[in-house]
């Protein structure tokens, strides 16, 4: 799905491309419209000051003053403004002094008739022309009719008409990439608390925090306490579960430990008692993990192995002071940390370290490997059986007879891991002895 | 042996005290935190039991506050709670030994002598003296091989005796850990009791195992060999 940020660019990204477009055709249109009208009134204009230096004797000689011509442009050769007096049998009476190149024919039209058009010129820029048929009137009442006809080339308006547009364009591009850059500007700045909401809840996932950051705008404030509130349910009542769960368990225990040691050993009623009470206490244990295997694991939060490790070594040489074993943490990177409830990381710790003392071990070695998120454990002892290790990781399967338990520490260790997204790879050790991997998500 | 039984549940202490005793221990007992932290501050015990959920003061303090007050006689804590950072949180606590309900009695027991061999130095669960073996796991006594028929009050003073590793115990304090408060003490039935013990380990009257020093008490006074002096010999 497109991000806010991407669709409010394509979005604004549209609506200036057609705001600049129609924008840009609109003065376009009017600054055309507004030229060929100024040029329509300086021809006309041209006409009138052209009259205004013609002089008509009585024996209908037609003269025209050159210094009074209304632009000096008439008087340049090849300056691209032209006019002529012509008279209504086609005979020219004037010309001005710029008319070099060839001028269209006129049109006889009626007195007081205007006429504007524009005629090609042989294959160059096209002209434009305005022509007046116009009669100068005598004192005995005659008249002496005549056409003004003034050209003026379209090169020149419709090169400054073709630079306007360049940069007319240019500018609203121009204002149109400013105006982008600027709306990006402020859509960082606008969506930064956005962003800043997205950055905890991925921190809040990876376990470096608990809750959102309350400092965020009004706007937002009601969601990010929404969304604390939800986490803080959640976690309450993942608790709340967990802690029913153990509530029951250890209300069923002690009744268990009463029947289980009900009558005397030697008494054939005891081993059944044993062996109903041994399901009921695997059935509890199993219901207990399963909260646990359930449980989300963006709850848990981030914590140091080495304290759990070591705090688990020094309970383990009270429980087997008698066995004396060695722990060799020296292998343990200070640093190193996983994603796991502190509970659980207890019980994959410590089920591992136990059963590495259970089974003879004099030493234990644990090591840490923090590019691939592994912690090892080493031991000295007799190692798993030959057989298939992965059905070690297998309710119910022991690497051993001998020793005192349910069969279900390495595959609670296995489910445990499993719950938090990691792996247990049990192998052997090549000196002798077990070596177990526990790969965590990294 | 005098031990200290807290647990709230009525039925469950029952059957320990029931059994306990019939170990030849010594018992006092109480289903109350509060209480119980009085009977482990102020009574000559030798071991306790805690169960860690309790009405009134957790198993955990107890266990906190007898240490404070070097309270150093081992507790063995027994609980529901199985989970390994329960188990870290109560030795790390003081306790000595950690057992989760539910339990066979012959683990508790056998737990509880080791606690209780682990305090006088022993490792083994017999107890090697020169000339003279206890087996504390089949409550049994021997002098140069030959099994000694014991009672279980004889057992429970020659025991008594032998885990203090030769200090003199006076003739009250002997009296303190073989009896619970409910029993009647009687200082001269325990003369008795340790005329007869004598009669029995030493019929030739050549190995004087219990030595009476006039005024103060009572001493093993046979030499004590260690584990390895054991195998070796062995």
């Amino acid at each position: 799905m497109r991000s806010i940020t991407s669709r409010l660019v394509v979005g604004t990204s549209i609506v200036l491309t057609v705001f600049v477009i129609l924008v840009g055709l609109s003065v376009s249109y009017s600054v055309h419209q507004r030229a060929e009208t100024a040029r329509l009134d300086r021809l006309q204009g041209l006409i009138y000051g052209i009259l205004g230096a013609t002089d008509i004797d009585n024996d209908a000689t037609l003269s025209v003053n050159t210094l009074a011509l209304p632009d000096p442009m008439l008087s340049q050769s090849t300056a691209g403004l032209y006019a002529e007096l012509v008279g209504s049998d086609g005979r020219k009476l004037w010309q001005s002094t710029s008319t070099t190149s060839w001028i269209p024919n006129i049109t006889v039209r009626p007195i007081g008739d205007w006429l504007f058009e524009t005629a090609e010129n042989n294959g160059t820029s096209p002209l434009h022309r305005l022509q007046l048929a116009t009669a100068w009137e005598f004192a005995n009442g005659e008249e002496f009719p005549f056409i003004v006809h003034v050209v003026s080339e379209a090169d020149s308006l419709a090169r400054q008409l073709k630079r306007f547009d360049q940069t007319l364009w240019a500018s609203l591009l121009g204002s149109a990439i400013a105006l982008l850059v600027v709306q990006l500007v402020v859509l960082r700045y606008t969506l930064k608390p956005l962003h800043n909401i997205g950055e905890e809840v991925a921190d809040i996932e990876r376990g470096y925090r608990d809750s959102l950051s309350e400092h965020v705008p009004a706007e937002l404030r009601s969601l990010t306490m929404g969304l604390n509130a939800l986490l803080g349910a959640e976690r309450e009542r993942h608790s709340q579960y967990r802690h029913l769960l153990d509530d029951l368990a250890h209300s069923l225990k002690t009744p268990l430990s009463v029947l289980q040691n009900l009558g005397k050993p030697d008494q054939a009623e005891r081993d059944t008692i044993l062996e109903q009470t041994r399901l009921m206490r695997q059935s509890i244990e199993r219901h207990t993990q399963r909260v646990t295997i359930r449980s989300p694991r963006y709850l848990a939060p981030v914590i140091n192995v080495l304290p759990v490790i070591e705090r688990t070594c020094s309970t383990l040489n009270k429980l087997y002071e008698s066995r004396a074993v060695q722990f060799n943490l020296e292998g343990v990177n200070a640093e190193f940390t996983v994603r796991m409830d502190e509970a659980d990381l207890f019980e994959v710790v410590g089920n591992i370290l136990e059963n590495a003392c259970k089974y003879g071990s004099q030493t234990i070695w644990v090591f840490t490997d923090i590019e691939s998120n592994t912690l090892i454990f080493e031991d000295d002892g007799p190692g798993f059986p030959d057989i298939d290790l992965s059905q070690l990781s297998q309710r119910g399967v022991r690497a051993d007879s001998q020793t005192q338990g349910s069969g279900m520490g390495l595959a609670a260790v296995q489910q445990l891991m499993g719950a938090y997204g990691g792996q247990l790879i049990p192998n052997h050790r090549s000196q002798g002895g077990t070596h177990i991997a526990l790969v965590f998500l990294q | 042996m005098r031990a200290l039984i807290i647990e709230d549940d009525e039925t469950l202490r029952a059957q320990l005290v029931a059994a306990l005793r019939d170990q030849g221990f010594a018992i006092d007992e109480t289903g109350d935190g509060d209480e119980g932290l009085y009977l482990a501050t102020n009574m000559p015990l030798d071991i306790a039991i805690v169960d860690l959920g309790l009405p009134g003061k957790d198993g955990l303090s107890i266990i906190r506050s007898l240490r404070k007050q070097d309270k150093s006689y081992p507790v063995l804590v027994l609980t529901a709670r199985d989970r390994w950072q329960d188990k870290v949180d109560g030795l790390e606590a003081g306790a000595d030994d950690y057992l989760t309900k539910p339990f066979h009695l012959e683990e508790l027991q056998a737990r509880m002598r080791a606690l209780l061999r682990r305090t006088g130095g022993w490792t083994e669960s017999v107890l090697h003296f020169e000339r003279m073996n206890i087996d504390t796991r089949a409550q049994q006594v021997s002098v140069d091989g030959k099994s000694i028929e014991l009672t279980a009050f004889e057992y429970r003073v020659l025991l008594y005796l032998a885990t203090q590793g030769g200090k003199v115990i006076s003739k009250s304090t002997l009296l303190d850990h073989l009896y619970d408060e409910a029993t009647d003490r009687d200082p001269n039935v325990l003369e008795v009791f340790i005329r007869r013990l004598r009669q029995k380990l030493d019929a030739d009257k050549t190995l004087k195992p219990i030595e009476t020093l006039r005024g103060r008490g009572y001493r093993l006074s046979l030499t004590r060999l260690s584990d390895s002096d054991t195998t070796s010999s062995a």
